[in-house]
């Protein structure tokens, strides 16, 4: 056990050091940071000022050096645009960040499993079907575009939501709808193909022999077997809400970890890009991470494989 | 030694006049203010660009408009635009020029204060230009030879050598004339100073989230008024389209930049109204290819005919509803020594006729149009346009900082280029950058205009000299070096409590200003 799990550390800490390499050349690639801090017209002078400031007339692999060794310290830079440490604005963003997805989850959630439920107790009638179009509608939409219409909808027309920010439960609603529906749809289709699989076992066939009305059949028994990998999604999904934010945070204006990526990419701000990717991918390793340990430690057949 | 208690370009004044102003402006300077209700009520702003903690402190002033969005409210600079004049007094009562250019005197307003009630000095002057590292910081400190400050209320610039542009660079185009509190800065360093900045504007700081929100107060001391609205929030909401229903919902009373079918959108919800600013920001088509004598366009009729192609008015009424400023000059009008120029013409048919005239009745193509892609549906226009008299281009639109990286070195030899510049200066800075050998943006140059560059920049008086820019503009003119097109027209939405916006108070200010000028509907 000590070995896998001492394995799947090396795997993240590579996984981790080569996020590292290619964000940090690819942000390079996009452009002159310093161009976006002055007016086209702007001398020289002041244009290599700004390099000088920002360290950007070292050598690339000089560059790569000192962020990394100052990653090892955590410390992930100062932000050109903010001019504040790079871990100071990431941790000030997280915790919005952590409320919206919580509560987009909770929604995909509450939506996803009963519609996923119903869609498999009812499969091939007019609830699996209604299922699918929502499952369709959910991945196919564009959380933007869902985002600007509930705020006309409810904002301006209706008058009942605030149109952006944060503060209140209200301020929340729509920005938790508009990302979650993508993963409530995900999840309403690992719901229905998890309770027809566990549906079709032969417990449950024992279960429905046995007399047992189907309410309690689904409820008591296969209910919660199915809900084995749906939960497991959901805990990876959580983090990848937090890291696919980026759209809903900006139209929202919600002040999260997205938002400070979006402004980062738009100014070509390169510590906030490269702290920013590097926190939300070392949050998707140790998820992944602890995932995999928890497998093992469940399914002794996985350890004994790797 | 010239005084100057108002802002310049003038007409020939006399001795006499002159001062018999600047004891008039000190005067009305030094009188009370008035008396006025206490502040009252919150404007919030939808702003749609991150407020940083750089912009809170005038010392990492950037070379872009968008920092005194917040320096007008929080802070106060010796000279600055103002309505009516672009150099007006304001921490500076007066101040004296020599004869020699060499040194500069300025009074300081005995009233003025900072937030925290500690009266502003001459050390506070004097420290406030030492700090400075914003932008033309270099040539800031390299001109400067000392600053003196012979009582509180005096403070004396001395300079290396004769800077005509000295006052220009130090009201206008740097943040080295916005004044903080030496005791406070020194005290709470430069760090602590952004979180909590303390300065001698209209407005105090209350709370600031970085990239999200800025709450400022009203100042009651301020030595201009007090403003009347006690409270500003101004909230950073990224999205145009979230900006504007924001502005419908009453979340917002002002919001920035609305732009397009969404500035339509604008017009037609009652209660709101469209608030447009032209900016100090020119967009031109430049012909790099002139100097290259195979090239079409080293043809003077055929830079003439591309001038005469763009249907300006209808790029301006298509993509900003018609509130750009339709120039002919690459110089912002606002901007000192600026020359006025013949309107641009729109006449296809003459266009036309230049082309034949010129051998190129059937065209020819151009190459590539290349523009930054945040404006290329006005470069699609102008392709459009010159296509129409002959001229086939393609659009090549390239993201911003890639496109001006390019632009700046030289890349694009081959072709034409839709450019733009919102750098502050004056006409000699814009012509330097863009028109004299050498220049930045200069492709080429043209020797007559080259030769009167260093006389100008060496004039100490100001009708010579500005004679002198003015026939190096009129050249450029005449050489249709550039197809200017306008000043961009900045789109903006208030709500139905706002009363004074402060928009369009200061000529080429993209934001409300004056900040104690603004008022809520009762």
């Amino acid at each position: 056990m000590k070995q896998f799990v001492m394995k799947r550390i090396g795997y993240c800490v590579l996984s981790l050091f080569l996020l590292s390499l290619t964000i940090f050349f690819f942000v390079r690639v996009t452009g002159d940071p310093a161009t976006l801090l002055v007016e086209p017209g702007a001398s020289p002078e002041d244009i290599a000022a700004i390099h000088h400031q920002f360290g950007l007339d070292r050598p690339l692999i000089v560059q790569y050096g000192l962020f990394m060794a100052s990653v090892l310290t955590g410390d992930l830079g100062q932000s050109f645009y903010y001019r504040t440490p790079v871990t100071e604005l990431y941790w000030s963003r997280l915790p919005n960040s952590v409320m919206l997805a919580s509560a987009a989850m909770a929604f995909s959630l509450l939506i996803g499993i009963p519609s996923g439920i119903l869609a498999s107790v009812r499969v091939g009638r007019f609830w699996d079907n209604a299922g699918k179009v929502f499952a369709l509608l959910g991945l196919s939409l564009p959380s933007f575009w869902v985002g600007l219409v509930m705020i006309l909808v409810f904002s301006v027309y209706l008058g009942w939501l605030p149109s952006s920010g944060s503060g209140t439960p209200l301020h929340l609603i729509m920005p938790a709808f508009a990302l979650g529906w993508y993963f409530a749809a995900s999840h309403m289709r690992l719901t229905r193909s998890s309770m027809l699989e566990v549906l079709g076992s032969e417990y449950v066939k024992l279960a429905r022999l046995k007399g047992l009305p189907q309410s309690l059949v689904i409820a008591k028994h296969a209910f919660k077997n199915a809900l084995i990998p749906v939960l497991t999604l959901a805990g990876i999904n959580f983090v990848i809400m937090i890291s696919v934010a980026v759209v809903v945070e900006t139209v929202f204006a919600w002040p999260g970890v997205g938002r400070l990526l979006y402004e980062g990419i738009a100014f070509r701000d390169f510590p906030v890009v490269q702290g920013t990717v590097l926190m939300l991918g070392a949050m998707t390793v140790v998820v992944n991470l602890v995932v995999d340990v928890l497998y093992a430690v469940i399914d002794p057949r996985i350890r004994l494989a790797s | 030694m010239e005084s100057f208690a108002f802002d310049r370009p003038n007409t020939n004044l006399t001795r006499r006049e002159v001062l018999a102003a600047a004891a008039a402006a000190s005067l009305a300077a030094g009188a009370p203010r008035i008396a006025s209700a206490a502040p009252s009520g919150q404007l919030t702003y939808g702003v749609h660009v991150a407020l940083t903690p750089n912009w809170l402190d005038p010392a990492e002033t950037q070379g872009i408009i968008t920092p005194f969005m917040v320096l007008y409210a929080l802070h106060d600079a010796m000279v600055k635009p103002m309505p009516g004049k672009a150099e007006a007094p304001c921490l500076a009562e007066s101040w004296t020029a020599a004869a020699d250019g060499l040194t500069y005197d300025f009074v300081i307003r005995k009233e003025a204060k900072f937030h925290n009630g500690e009266p502003v000095t001459a050390e506070d002057v004097k420290f406030s230009y030492e700090r400075y590292r914003g932008t033309s910081h270099d040539l800031m400190k390299g001109n400067l030879a000392s600053i003196e400050t012979p009582d509180p209320q005096h403070v004396r610039f001395k300079l290396k050598k004769p800077w005509p542009d000295f006052l220009n660079f130090y009201s206008n185009a740097s943040g080295a004339g916005w004044i903080v509190p030496k005791k406070y800065v020194e005290k709470v360093g430069d760090e602590g100073f952004k979180q909590a900045p303390i300065g001698a504007g209209p407005y105090k700081f209350v709370s600031f989230t970085p990239g999200v929100e800025l709450v400022l107060e009203a100042f009651e001391g301020y030595w201009r008024k007090p403003p009347s609205v006690k409270r500003l929030v101004m909230k950073v909401i990224p999205d145009e389209a979230t900006r504007l229903a924001a502005l419908k919902h009453g979340e917002v009373d002002i919001a920035y930049s609305i732009r397009g079918e969404l500035a339509e959108e604008l017009v037609k919800t009652p209660g709101l109204a469209l608030k447009p600013v032209v900016l100090q920001a020119p967009n031109w088509i430049y012909f790099p290819e002139q100097w290259d004598p195979k090239s079409p366009w080293h043809d003077l009729r055929v830079r003439q005919a591309a001038n005469l192609a763009i249907d300006r008015e209808g790029m301006s009424q298509a993509l900003f509803l018609g509130y750009c400023k339709i120039t002919n000059s690459i110089i912002p009008y606002t901007f000192d020594f600026y020359w006025q120029p013949p309107a641009a013409a729109y006449d296809p048919a003459k266009a036309k006729k230049l082309m034949a005239e010129a051998g190129f009745a059937n065209g020819f193509d151009a190459g590539l149009l290349y523009c930054d892609s945040s404006y290329s549906n006005m470069a699609e226009i102008a392709v459009n346009n010159l296509g129409e008299i002959g001229i086939r281009a393609k659009l090549e639109p390239i993201e911003r900082a890639g496109f001006f990286a390019g632009y700046a070195s030289k890349k694009y030899t081959k072709g034409i280029i839709q450019g733009a510049s919102g750098a502050f200066g004056n006409a000699a800075t814009r012509l330097a950058a863009f028109v004299v050998k050498d220049g930045a943006f200069a492709y080429g140059s043209y020797p007559d205009i080259d030769a009167l560059y260093p006389q100008q920049a060496d004039e100490l008086d100001h009708e010579k000299r500005a004679s002198m820019l003015a026939k190096m503009q009129q050249l450029v003119h005449e050489k249709s070096i550039y197809a200017p097109i306008w000043q961009l027209g900045f789109l903006n939405g208030i709500g139905p409590r706002v009363g004074e916006s402060g928009f369009g108070q200061i000529p080429g200010f993209a934001y409300t200003a004056p900040f104690e000028d603004l008022t809520i509907k009762s």
